[in-house]
């Protein structure tokens, strides 16, 4: 148990160092963990929340006082899975390789860079000038960019696709996206209208009682 | 649990119903004593959130045609104060310049310009001079003189400031350059005597002339906005087709003051020009400050308020830099220092007491405001509350490096209103000036200014690390003298295993050639 943990973690590092190698032993050896991922995935939508209050007041300009750290947390998280889940849907259609497994560990495992760079940027932060805050956001970008190399190299490698038809599938994954929040919305609407007027027929029939 | 959750929506309510009235602003007419009218005002804050404030100013008194002793008084289109208190206003329906002082007693009327001597001044043709639908008024302290904008007349006629007898007219410069007419508008005269002149609806500028009246220049930038629409057809338009298109001018100005550096500064209502508020060097570009948490716009553009932004007609400037800006889409007064902090904002249009229909010039009288309106018809003279008195001094002290009495000042605009961002950074700066960095530091956080918050801190870690610079040396040095030494180590052992290493190959050797 104790060795398959640490060969996960170790595969885990080979991710951010040699992407395709590692997604390509993950995808078709079994060496991803899909418990670390969704752990990776928790942990980030926390740091979202600590970056939002306590990154340095000379680049923080968040209102604090009117802060939700549940919401911070379920969009962060819930935009990712909602993410995960389309990008499955769309390459499912178009003949990709990977199953949702392998998506949640490629997006998760990707997103490990700009954590890495979230908690460089809300440590530093506190200890900057504004002539010094250059420096990181230079280097919360090149996480950023580590993290878009890594879910592009991921997709890739797990889906059996080039370059060019991973970059399609991006962005049908954000038009499948946005259909699902359509969806969603019209859902409750609808549910909404049919409980009121399932309340309202009960309230009706206590008067007439 | 019910009880909390009733008492989260009640705060919901609460909070909608000041969002409801800071996008309304609702202006109650408050006099408490018969005699003065108390503004609501406001300010923004960092985020762009309207956050009530006390109004620096109250109305004092009204100046109209009960005041005229019987003279008509058709419309107060500008004014103008003299430093000995005297309120110059211009009727441009009438053709007058009425001047009065501060009780809003009428001191002097005139429409037929005499000389000094007191007789019917005449030009070179032998016509008596009679204003003719002027516009604007300037009161110049250095020479003692009044330059009035005859516009209907297409000159300047200027006027003794004691005795109000004709010193001389410029007329239209013979040498003026550009499609501009002179019909001149809005003048003002700066220390070097050099007349400015607003033409309205001028695209070349403000002109400039010599005292003689020469002209010497167009001056001022005023650049437009082109849409990112704009710019995408007439990238990919023929030349043909962009000699037909409608060409893009630049905005007029429309109305200048001199602040008290000298400098001039204009604004503009046009709703295409990129800046409202022009603050000229002497290349004629916009150097205004804008340090505060919100441009120099007015009111703040937000998704919730559908309304236009603010026009502002005119500008009057203080001394110490703080400036009024008239704004007469709302009825507003919006009051910035030199760094651009928005100080206060306050008034509305309407027609109770203290209300404005349509404002259009406005002047400083010592630290009173004076504001006209040519619908009203009324002159408004606006005395300073104990908060804006407790501001207006704080921003005074500060711009000539009063600290402290800047500090007692701020202080007290803070009992009066502890929403105010503006007076939190003023007390910052004063203890950054005193080299507190850490009670600058929460000062400035309170007024959410990171410009000056990142000054203070720098300062703050600087007095820092100096007094730790022992404990950092030590640690640096130990750490130096950790990693100097495992090398050192790290090159004995390899040495100590590669000759044990020889050995072994030696002892290896030696057994193979016995065997």
């Amino acid at each position: 148990m104790k060795e398959t943990m640490k060969e996960k973690l170790f595969y885990l590092g080979r991710a951010i160092c040699h992407p395709f190698d590692a997604f390509y032993e993950i995808r078709f050896r079994g060496k991803g963990s899909a418990g670390l991922a969704v752990l990776i995935l928790l942990v980030f939508g926390v740091l979202q929340c600590v970056s939002y209050q306590y990154t340095g007041f000379i680049i923080n300009t968040n209102d604090l006082a009117s802060m939700n750290s549940i919401s911070i947390f379920l969009t962060w998280v819930l935009g990712l899975v909602l993410f995960i889940v389309s990008n499955w849907s769309v390459t499912t259609l178009l003949n990709g390789k990977g199953n949702m497994t392998d998506i949640l560990t490629v997006v998760s495992y990707s997103l490990v860079p700009v954590t890495c760079t979230l908690i460089f940027q809300v440590f530093a932060s506190n200890f900057i000038i504004a002539e010094e805050a250059m420096i990181v956001y230079v280097i919360t970008g090149v996480g950023f960019v580590w993290t878009i190399f890594m879910l592009l190299a991921g997709l890739c490698v797990i889906h059996e696709y080039g370059f060019g038809k991973t970059v399609v599938s991006i962005f049908l994954t954000f038009v499948a996206a946005a259909i699902i929040m359509f969806l969603g919305i019209l859902f409750f609407t609808l549910i909404e209208q049919m409980v009121l007027f399932i309340v309202s027929v009960g309230r009706e029939f206590m008067r007439r009682l | 649990m019910k009880k909390k959750m009733r008492n989260r929506f009640g705060a919901l309510i609460a909070g909608f119903g000041c969002l409801a009235c800071a996008v309304l602003l609702p202006m109650q007419a408050l006099a408490s004593d018969g005699s003065s009218y108390v503004y609501d005002g406001y300010t923004y804050d960092f985020y762009g959130n309207a956050k009530e404030s006390p109004a620096m100013f109250q109305l004092e008194r009204t100046i109209s045609a009960e005041n005229m002793n019987g003279v008509a008084l058709s419309s107060v289109d500008d004014v103008c104060t003299s430093k000995d208190g005297r309120i110059f206003t211009i009727d441009t329906t009438e053709s007058r310049m009425n001047v009065f002082d501060v009780g809003g007693n009428l001191l002097f009327t005139t429409k037929l310009v005499r000389t000094v001597d007191g007789a019917i001044a005449l030009d070179e043709n032998g016509n008596q001079i009679m204003l003719n639908a002027p516009e604007g008024v300037f009161v110049h302290e250095k020479e003692q003189e009044i330059y009035i904008a005859d516009t209907g007349n297409k000159r300047i006629v200027v006027l003794d400031l004691a005795t109000y007898g004709l010193l001389r007219i410029i007329n239209a410069p013979e040498e003026l350059a550009g499609v501009t007419q002179f019909v001149p508008s809005k003048i003002a005269v700066d220390l070097a005597d050099r007349i400015y002149v607003v033409v309205q609806s001028s695209y070349e500028g403000i002109l400039e002339l010599t005292r003689d009246g020469e002209f010497s220049g167009y001056y001022g930038v005023n650049t437009p906005m082109v849409s990112l629409t704009d710019y995408f057809w007439k990238s990919i338009a023929s030349d043909e087709q962009k000699a037909q298109m409608a060409k893009v001018y630049a905005p007029a100005f429309n109305n200048i003051t001199l602040d008290g550096e000298g400098f001039v500064m204009a604004v503009t209502y046009d709703s295409s020009a990129a800046d409202m508020v022009f603050r000229l060097n002497s290349k004629g570009e916009n150097v205004l400050r804008m340090e505060g948490n919100t441009p120099v716009i007015g009111d703040v553009w937000n998704l919730s308020s559908t309304d236009a932004g603010s026009q502002f007609v005119d500008i009057a400037v203080t001394d110490f830099g703080t400036y009024a800006l008239l704004d007469r889409n709302k009825g507003r007064i919006f009051l910035y220092n030199f760094d651009g902090e928005l100080l206060n904002a306050f008034g509305s249009r309407g027609n109770l007491k203290g209300e404005f229909k349509s404002p259009t010039s406005i002047a400083w009288l010592g630290d009173r405001l004076v504001i006209t309106d040519d619908i009203l018809n009324y002159i408004y003279i606006l005395t300073p509350t104990a908060f804006g008195r407790a501001v207006l001094e704080g921003n005074e002290s500060y711009y000539f490096g009063d600290w402290d009495s800047a500090l007692v000042s701020f202080k007290q605009a803070l009992d009066l209103n502890a929403n105010y961002e503006a007076a939190y950074s003023g007390i910052g700066k004063n203890y950054l000036m005193k080299e507190d960095y850490k009670t600058a530091m929460y000062y400035f956080k309170m007024g959410n200014n990171r410009v000056f918050y990142s000054k203070a801190y720098n300062g703050f870690r600087g007095e820092w690390l100096e007094s730790h610079f022992a404990i950092i040396m030590i640690l640096f040095i130990i750490l130096v003298a950790a990693v100097i030494g495992s090398e050192v180590r790290y090159h004995k052992q390899s040495k100590v295993k590669a000759k044990a290493a020889v050995a072994i190959l030696n002892s290896r050797q030696g057994r193979a050639e016995e065997e």
